[in-house]
């Protein structure tokens, strides 16, 4: 089964997407896919039928989402709490990754087409390393697309990936790249894997489990979460609709929480980028302060134009570490 | 053509509200029915304690509830009555915490909740709302809490030592009522911002050549969270209010937290929150298996 589903809406979905649009529509969908394993037994299926008929459910969603002109969506295909299960189901698992990354790549054509760009986000040293090369290819292949973009979260977890956050951040304190005084929220969003995308504005749970199991901790503080009953594989286009009328009606409150998170935001960095200056000028010492108000205001400006290249420095630097990772694993590949 | 979409979408988005109202306002005609009747039959029954034993629904009755006397047989009836309950759940939450997303913020209902949370057994409870408002006004929560605990349980000021732990340099207010319960109002401040400066610590000891990149993990991370504010993960969230979004609560804690979604805290009754309370006992977690 392919990534890329070709086909209209009918007449009806078409009408029903259309009266959504007329209203705010999420940018980036994230989902939590859950309910292939309860789908499985309940129609007596293989457990790794479940999975299969889950996969498909993505790609149809995905033209779903195209459809109701939603560029981004992020899925939750492999926790790395999900290498606790057995090891038939880790193996089944795997190996139906490794299928699809190898289907993916076989449409190649079909995504440039669509401008379909894929990333995963996660660790990917955990897994096999046959599959990393696949994955990397895979991104690789895909990276300057830019109409939609689908990330997979594999070997994922929000807690692992703030950690990784915090590690390359004190990466870059190591680098002499950035100073300790530098880190802050927005810096530690840009080292998290999603740096690249926006938060999503939904986030949707199937098969009636009302936590997020460590799925986007920190990118989901201020998204409309929607619990749906419904088992992944039987997930729907008016499911779909449904979440979407349920973020519309949440729209106007989230945005002001959201401002409101903004304005606090940049208040603390305002007073942090203060205390380090007057920290600075005690060191130089000239007992903390420059004479009159307009110099230490330009001071300020200074110290923060020069924190703002360090920051921006580093990312560069980070970025450029986390591509050549990639390119390293497809260029193995090739030598393989 | 546009405009029609529009216009349906519109008519559309209003038709939701009406349906929510209208479902919200059936569930508190039932339920204050059927409250009625459970408490016509129980008085039938049981005359002389059937009043002492529903406390709320004649606070519905009388909103007025702080001024009601004391009485102290009411009070031990409905007490052992919360214990029982607490005890026939199939597993209570260690770490209960409230969300309110509404503008308007009713003190005395959350101190009802937080008292009758103390009364069932849980250890601790927080209470949040994404402006900060409890954080700035934490002591007049605190004192609606302790009014609450004396009209609800009885319980006599003297006899109960209530602390202030006040940790001054942010103003965190976290403060343990009674013997067994702790409360903590939480804000934003809690979240993002006490895990960017676990990072920054980090990045310290980084900096000091104290540790390498390459030792930090998520449990160091979550250890030194831990010491700087000592809140163990919410096994429960109750959000109270019509937007459905965490608003920025505590998002490091929240990995497996149940989040069971209420329409409003306004004169909020136990029987509500013993339902939630028996939904979170039904959930199942499969942690990853």
């Amino acid at each position: 089964m392919s990534w890329i589903r070709e086909g209209e809406l009918n007449l009806l979905e078409k009408i029903s997407a259309n009266i959504l649009k007329a209203g705010p529509m999420p940018k980036h969908v994230a989902f939590i896919m859950d309910g292939n394993r309860r789908f499985a037994c309940k129609k007596n299926l293989e457990r790794q039928e479940g999975h299969t008929q889950g996969f498909n459910k993505l790609a149809e969603t995905l033209r779903w989402c195209k459809h109701l002109n939603i560029p981004e969506v992020t899925v939750y295909a492999f926790s790395i709490e999900n290498f606790k299960r057995t090891k038939e189901e880790v193996d089944g698992l795997m190996e139906l990754a490794k299928q699809k990354f190898e289907k993916l790549l076989e449409e190649r054509e079909n995504l440039e087409k669509h401008g379909v760009c894929i990333r995963v986000l996660g660790d990917l040293n955990m897994l096999p390393l046959d599959l990393q090369q696949l994955i990397a290819k895979a991104v690789v292949t895909t990276r300057n697309h830019n109409k939609c973009f689908l990330n997979v979260c594999f070997a994922y977890t929000s807690r692992y990936e703030i950690t990784n956050a915090v590690r390359e951040m004190a990466w870059g304190v190591e680098q002499g790249l950035i100073k300790a005084s530098d880190v802050s929220e927005a810096l530690l969003s840009e080292c998290l894997y999603s740096s690249n995308s926006p938060n999503p504005d939904l986030l949707i749970r199937t098969s009636g489990e009302v936590r997020l199991s460590d799925f986007l901790l920190w990118q989901t503080s201020h998204s409309c979460l929607v619990f749906q009953s419904v088992l992944w594989p039987e997930y729907s286009f008016w499911n779909l609709c449904e979440a979407i009328l349920q973020y519309q009606l949440n729209h106007k409150s989230i945005q002001k929480a959201r401002d409101l998170h903004r304005d606090e935001q940049a208040v603390e960095q305002l007073e942090a980028d203060r205390a380090c200056l007057a920290e600075h000028l005690q060191h130089q010492g000239n007992n903390g302060k420059p004479a009159d108000a307009q110099k230490r205001q330009e001071a300020l400006q200074r110290y923060i134009a020069s924190r703002e290249e360090r920051v921006q420095d580093f990312l560069h630097a980070l970025k450029h570490k986390r591509n050549s990772f990639f390119h390293d694993l497809c260029s193995e590949m090739v030598l393989n | 053509m546009a405009l029609l979409y529009s216009l349906l979408w519109r008519f559309l988005l209003v038709l939701v509200r009406v349906k929510r109202a209208v479902v919200s306002w059936l569930q508190i005609r039932l339920r204050s029915w059927r409250g009625r009747l459970w408490e016509g039959t129980i008085t039938a029954l049981l005359l002389p304690v059937a009043v002492s034993e529903f406390p709320d629904y004649q606070k519905k009755a009388n909103p007025n509830v702080n001024v009601e006397p004391v009485r102290g047989n009411r009070a031990v009836g409905s007490r052992a009555r919360w214990l029982s309950d607490g005890q026939s759940l199939e597993k209570l939450p260690a770490h209960i915490g409230f969300m309110v997303a509404e503008e308007e913020l009713s003190f005395t209902d959350v101190a009802n909740l937080v008292v009758w949370c103390m009364a069932v057994g849980v250890s601790y409870v927080s209470v949040y709302d994404n402006h900060g408002i409890f954080q700035k006004s934490s002591s007049r929560l605190q004192e609606e809490i302790l009014r609450q605990q004396q009209s609800l349980l009885g319980i006599d000021e003297s006899k109960y030592d209530v602390e202030l732990l006040n940790n001054s340099r942010d103003k965190q207010q976290h403060f343990v009522v009674s013997c067994r319960s702790t409360v903590k109002v939480l804000s934003p401040e809690d979240g993002k911002h006490t895990i960017v400066q676990a990072a920054k610590k980090l990045c310290h000891s980084v900096e000091n050549k104290e540790r390498s990149s390459k030792d930090i993990s998520v449990s160091m991370l979550d250890v030194l969270l831990r010491e700087s504010k000592n809140i163990p993960d919410p096994e429960l969230v109750v959000k109270f209010g019509p937007v459905n979004s965490t608003l920025g609560f505590l998002p490091w804690h929240i990995r497996l937290t149940e989040f069971i979604s209420l329409p409003s805290h306004r004169n909020i009754s136990y029987e509500d929150l013993l339902r939630a309370l028996q939904r979170y006992g039904a959930c199942q977690q499969r942690l990853g298996q």
